[in-house]
């Protein structure tokens, strides 16, 4: 066999590995990689999956994974949310200001979902109807919260009722009540998407609203409404981030806003809109945070972390358009000439 | 290329010298626009987007023209244009054909085709059914060939009797935008054509009547008023739209055909209207699919996939089985092969024969002719005439058409002069200019020590960081892409300068350095590039990784900022005329000189064609691969050269110094004027956003504000900004 055969046959085997896994669905890649990362965990860190240190990593994954879900929605319908950032901490900052001023735990959740309610409708009016793109209105809007923020609590961490810890640290039947609400949002969300009319709707409308205009789809309650229901998402995270951690500043935040980011990627949900799926997304955020969690228990710096987030995100989008990649590799050269675009191909199993 | 004046579009049209050196571009354009038609009103400045579909197309066609081509393909050139403008156009291509160009004319419609063709192709399923002599074919023998058999061109029997049937929709005094004053009324059982050249009203009134734009005026269901205005009513009421661009308007390309066809019976599959039954959906879809004859591999199989007849007839099935009150249907057979024709035609009888009463509109007369049973026919905006019964024949419909046309004016949208000001290219500058000139004076009132030469230098060359960074970020946004990872490459830039720029170090020493950090740069905008056009990675993702691993390489050389920068590099760096930093008159100089490049330069009209719409920019010869490179690897390059500045401002090899640029990048290009889209910015734009951003940082220390005031303002700012620029360029573009 000559050489070039050879490489042939390899190039044409690799392509049958590829797209036989890839048969497996876009969405399920991630849990194979969750199972994965417990699986080498257990053999290179047995420390990391003990009882006590998942203990302490899933409350942490649990509010990631509700951001995630907000996230998600959003991002299914084309837009990405900057202000999730401002919204965790302000959702923690108005529990601590609110519940300390009131003295009810209860008022203060529902005025903190007030303001998501709010805020989510800000934002979906500026990026559907006066049109600013959702990456800048959203990063406008996050300026604005971050600036309550910064004014209810003068720079400076302030401490949340002691009712609201305890709801962040109470379980239910053993488990954590971090995960089982995020469990629970997680499982609203995907029945609302794949079990009703509004879910349907709502994926028409992502995938392209001026059919779903044309076809008698209020865009504009979708629109707004997605953006809402994101926000609220925000907020519950921030709620049991406050008092998880047992305070609220305008920094809380941004531990959510990449991450979350980074968790809807590597769950598979595109960002060009339409599809997705709210499930992977937290399935992603369980396996970034066990991915740090690993790390760290190796001994590397929040440095080398940081390197294995984006090989992560690189790996999961990266592997879904190899492919598409290798299938069309002489193309590639084509496409720096400017010759006809290459042919789509259709690698990817819809399901 | 919307984004572009109908100057820039022709320019782009046509090989460099084309234009003779000694003519301005504008009026060579003049004269180009002339050539077609004196009476045209179309000015050489005047922005593609704002012109009329009419107009682009003329526009468009010029521009193939002007290049003098030897070879002209024209696919559909006639779908937009009026007799008189076909006629041009038909006469032009024979003064091409007399001078040796040779013309691929693709049209559906046959009669032209045989006025204008010597040979003519058909083409069946791909391939050849034979190339005959024009002049030897017939109109029907084009379309047996077409159709590939025998073909029945009957349409099917009209209704009768359809005086004795009750009105179902009635309209008084309907106007909108495109129409006004229309009344009339359609009865149960009967089809109504609306029949028009192109833009005479008859699109936009059945649109308005689905609620899909706003109108005022009475309708009438079944002798109920109802409001076709509130969003997503019409749908409720009963009245149901097929749209007339079935990609954009009418099919969920990546949904199943099962999906497509339930979306707009939804109420039919669920229960209690929330909960979907799986058995019910899978039922109306599989019924769809056999009632219609659409030919699908499964139920199951994305509705992009099947031809253009298939998408109709789903489309269709899931239109009429919505038990509608009236049916609106735009085009009911546009890009629907001639078999697939006779069935639609067939279908749509069948259910008007049920007491489904439809409204169609249509550009081609025959088709008008054979399927309605009334017809209205429309221009400017008015019916001016109605046929009934016996005069419903294709040469009556175009004769009304032709006749009531004559007096058609070619109307320029009237949007207001304020707006075309704010949607223009200066009102940002303008806007931002007076906004910094204002708070300046402001802050200095208030605080004298703001206008001191300490504050002005120290502020300055923030302000020349910001917008260098803000540059790159302005070159890549305008070919629609982004970068997040500019902040941790400006980070990474330092502490890379900070191992080679420090005391002692020799000269050769320095010069590596210099070296080093820009071949890195360079190489995180080759690798930016990378992933987001060969590997296909949206930009925000591939950059988002960058951005981490950048941020984690900078951490990894230097955990903790170290490393002073030596004095006699900082010193350079420093350097002032009076209370002018070097680098801020750099960054205006290059402001200055890359703002003209763009606007002047055949580089720069390229790239704003580029981001503007890409495969039109492809069409006119710019390279994609090459134009996204070069804007990748720019934004890079302009990252490091943001670093420069920095270093001096910091001093050390800070890891994080960078991060916050990232943001504050896009916000300066964004209050600068800059579309997220592509294809609309301005690099003085950005330079005076990134102006405005440091100065409001500044003041609100002056004034002794609360910090929250520097998020307040910059979110303000933003919103305000960007609100403004989108609501004028959309009040600007034409209907």
């Amino acid at each position: 066999m000559s050489n070039s055969e050879s490489v042939k046959v390899a190039k044409g085997q690799l392509l049958d590995v590829v797209r036989g896994r890839l048969r497996i669905g876009e969405f399920s890649w991630v849990w194979l990689a969750t199972i994965g990362l417990f699986a080498a965990s257990a053999l290179l860190a047995p420390g990391s999956v003990t009882i006590g240190s998942l203990a302490s990593m899933l409350p942490f994954a649990g509010i990631l994974a509700i951001v995630a879900v907000g996230q998600t929605l959003v991002i299914q319908q084309r837009g990405l949310d900057m202000s999730s950032a401002g919204m965790v901490s302000l959702a923690g900052t108005i529990a601590a200001s609110v519940g300390v001023l009131t003295n009810s735990i209860i008022i203060a959740v529902v005025a903190a979902l007030i303001a998501a309610v709010v805020l989510g409708i800000v934002n979906g009016i500026l990026t559907s109807k006066i049109g600013i793109s959702p990456l800048v209105a959203t990063l406008a809007t996050n300026a604005v919260l971050i600036g309550g923020v910064r004014s209810t609590t003068g720079n400076a961490p302030i401490s949340v009722p002691e009712s609201l810890q305890a709801i962040a640290h109470a379980r239910v039947a053993g488990v954590p009540s971090n995960i089982l609400l995020a469990v629970m949002v997680v499982a609203i969300a995907w029945i609302v998407m794949h079990k009703t009319t509004i879910g349907r709707r709502f994926v028409a409308v992502g995938i392209n609203p001026s059919a779903a205009a044309s076809a008698g789809i209020s865009l504009l309650t979708y629109q707004i409404g997605t953006y809402v229901a994101a926000a609220l998402c925000f907020a519950v995270g921030g709620l049991l981030l406050a008092g998880f951690i047992g305070s609220a500043s305008h920094t809380a935040g941004n531990d959510y806003l990449m991450p979350a980011i980074a968790a809807v990627v590597v769950g598979g949900t595109p960002f060009t809109g339409g599809r997705g799926s709210v499930i992977a997304s937290a399935v992603a955020a369980l396996f970034m945070t066990q991915l740090s969690q690993l790390v760290l228990a190796l001994g590397a710096s929040s440095a080398v972390q940081l390197l294995v987030q984006a090989t992560a995100i690189l790996m999961a989008t990266a592997l879904r358009n190899l492919p598409a990649l290798l299938s069309r590799l002489p193309a590639v050269a084509m496409v720096f000439r400017g010759a006809s675009a290459a042919p789509k191909c259709v690698a990817s199993n819809p399901g | 290329m919307p984004d572009l004046t109908v100057a820039e579009n022709l320019l782009l049209g046509v090989t460099p010298d084309r234009v003779r050196p000694d003519v301005s571009l504008s009026s060579w354009t003049t004269e180009l626009l002339e050539s077609w038609r004196t009476d045209l009103k179309i000015a050489p400045n005047d922005r593609v987007a704002e012109l009329n579909s009419e107009q682009r197309f003329i526009v468009e066609i010029l521009r193939a023209l002007a290049a003098e081509p030897k070879v002209l393909v024209l696919d559909e050139p006639t779908e937009h244009l009026g007799p008189d403008d076909v006629s041009r156009l038909f006469a032009r291509i024979r003064s091409l054909t007399a001078a040796g160009c040779a013309v691929i004319y693709i049209s559906h419609r046959i009669h032209e085709v045989l006025s204008i063709a010597d040979r003519v192709t058909v083409l069946r399923d791909g391939q050849s059914q034979g190339t005959h002599d024009a002049h030897k074919l017939t109109e029907q023998q084009i379309v047996e060939a077409i159709v590939g058999r025998e073909l029945n061109r009957e349409f099917p029997r009209k209704a009768s009797h359809l005086e004795h049937s009750e009105i179902a929709l009635q309209v008084y005094g309907y106007h909108g935008k495109g129409f006004t004053n229309i009344g009339m009324a359609v009865r149960r059982g009967e089809i109504v054509g609306l029949a028009g050249i192109d833009g005479n009203g008859q699109r936009e009134f059945i649109r308005a009547l689905a609620g899909l734009s706003r109108a005022g005026g009475s309708v009438f269901i079944n002798g109920r008023p109802v409001d076709t205005a509130l969003f997503g009513c019409a749908a409720k009421i009963g009245i149901r739209y097929v749209p007339g661009d079935r990609h954009r308007d009418g099919i969920f390309g990546e949904l199943s055909v099962r999906e497509n066809v339930s979306i707009r019976r939804l109420s039919d599959v669920s229960i209690g209207r929330l909960l979907v039954s799986n058995g019910l959906d899978t039922n109306l879809a599989r019924r769809a699919v056999d009632d219609f004859s659409v030919k699908t591999p499964s139920i199951e199989t994305p509705i992009r996939l099947l031809s253009g007849g298939n998408q109709q007839k789903v489309v269709l099935s899931s239109v009429l089985g919505s038990s509608p009150a009236v049916v609106l249907i735009d085009e009911p057979t546009q890009g629907v092969d001639v078999g697939a024709r006779m069935e639609i035609y067939k279908t749509l009888r069948a259910t008007a024969a049920d007491g489904i009463p439809m409204i169609v509109v249509s550009s081609d007369a025959a088709e008008i002719a054979g399927l309605c049973d009334r017809v209205l026919i429309f221009s400017r905006g008015h019916i001016v005439r109605e046929l009934n019964g016996e005069d419903v024949t294709e040469h009556n419909i175009t004769s009304s058409m032709l006749t009531s046309t004559s007096i058609r004016h070619h109307a320029k949208v009237g949007a207001s002069e304020l707006w075309k000001w704010a949607a223009g290219n200066w009102a940002p500058i303008a806007i931002l200019c007076t906004v910094i000139a204002l708070l300046g004076t402001y802050a200095a009132i208030n605080n004298p020590f703001y206008l001191s030469e300490r504050n002005m230098i120290g502020m300055l060359s923030l302000v020349a960081t910001l917008s260098f960074v803000a540059f790159g970020q302005q070159l890549l946004m305008l070919v629609g892409g982004i970068d997040l990872s500019v902040g941790p490459l400006m980070g990474l830039m330092l502490v890379i300068q900070s191992f080679y720029l420090v005391d002692g170090a020799s000269m050769e020493h320095q010069i590596l350095g210099w070296l080093i950090s820009f071949v890195v740069a360079a190489g995180v905008g080759l690798t930016n590039w990378l992933l987001v056009v060969p590997m296909r990675l949206h930009p925000m993702v591939a950059t988002l990784a960058t951005f981490m691993i950048l941020q984690a390489s900078a951490l990894i050389l230097r955990p903790v900022a170290g490393g002073l920068i030596s004095e006699g590099v900082t010193e350079l760096i420093m350097t002032t005329w009076g209370a002018v930093p070097i680098g801020i008159a750099l960054a205006a100089a290059m402001a200055v000189g890359l703002e003209i490049s763009l606007f002047r330069s055949r580089w720069g009209v390229s790239l704003r064609g580029f981001g503007s719409r890409p495969e039109a920019a492809r069409l006119a010869g710019v390279q994609p691969g090459k134009t996204l490179l070069f804007a990748y690897i720019g934004c890079s390059i302009f990252a490091a050269i943001a670093a420069i500045p920095m270093l001096a401002q910091v001093g050390s090899g800070d890891p994080t110094a960078g991060v916050g640029y990232t943001l504050a990048s896009i916000a300066a290009v964004v209050i600068g004027g800059a579309s997220l889209s592509g294809g609309r910015g301005s690099f003085l734009g950005a330079l005076l956003g990134a102006l405005l951003i440091t100065q409001v940082n500044v003041v609100t220390t002056f004034l002794n504000l609360d910090d929250a005031w520097q998020s307040y303002l910059l979110g303000m700012m933003i919103l305000a900004s960007v609100a403004l620029y989108s609501k004028s360029r959309q009040m600007a573009v034409a209907v």
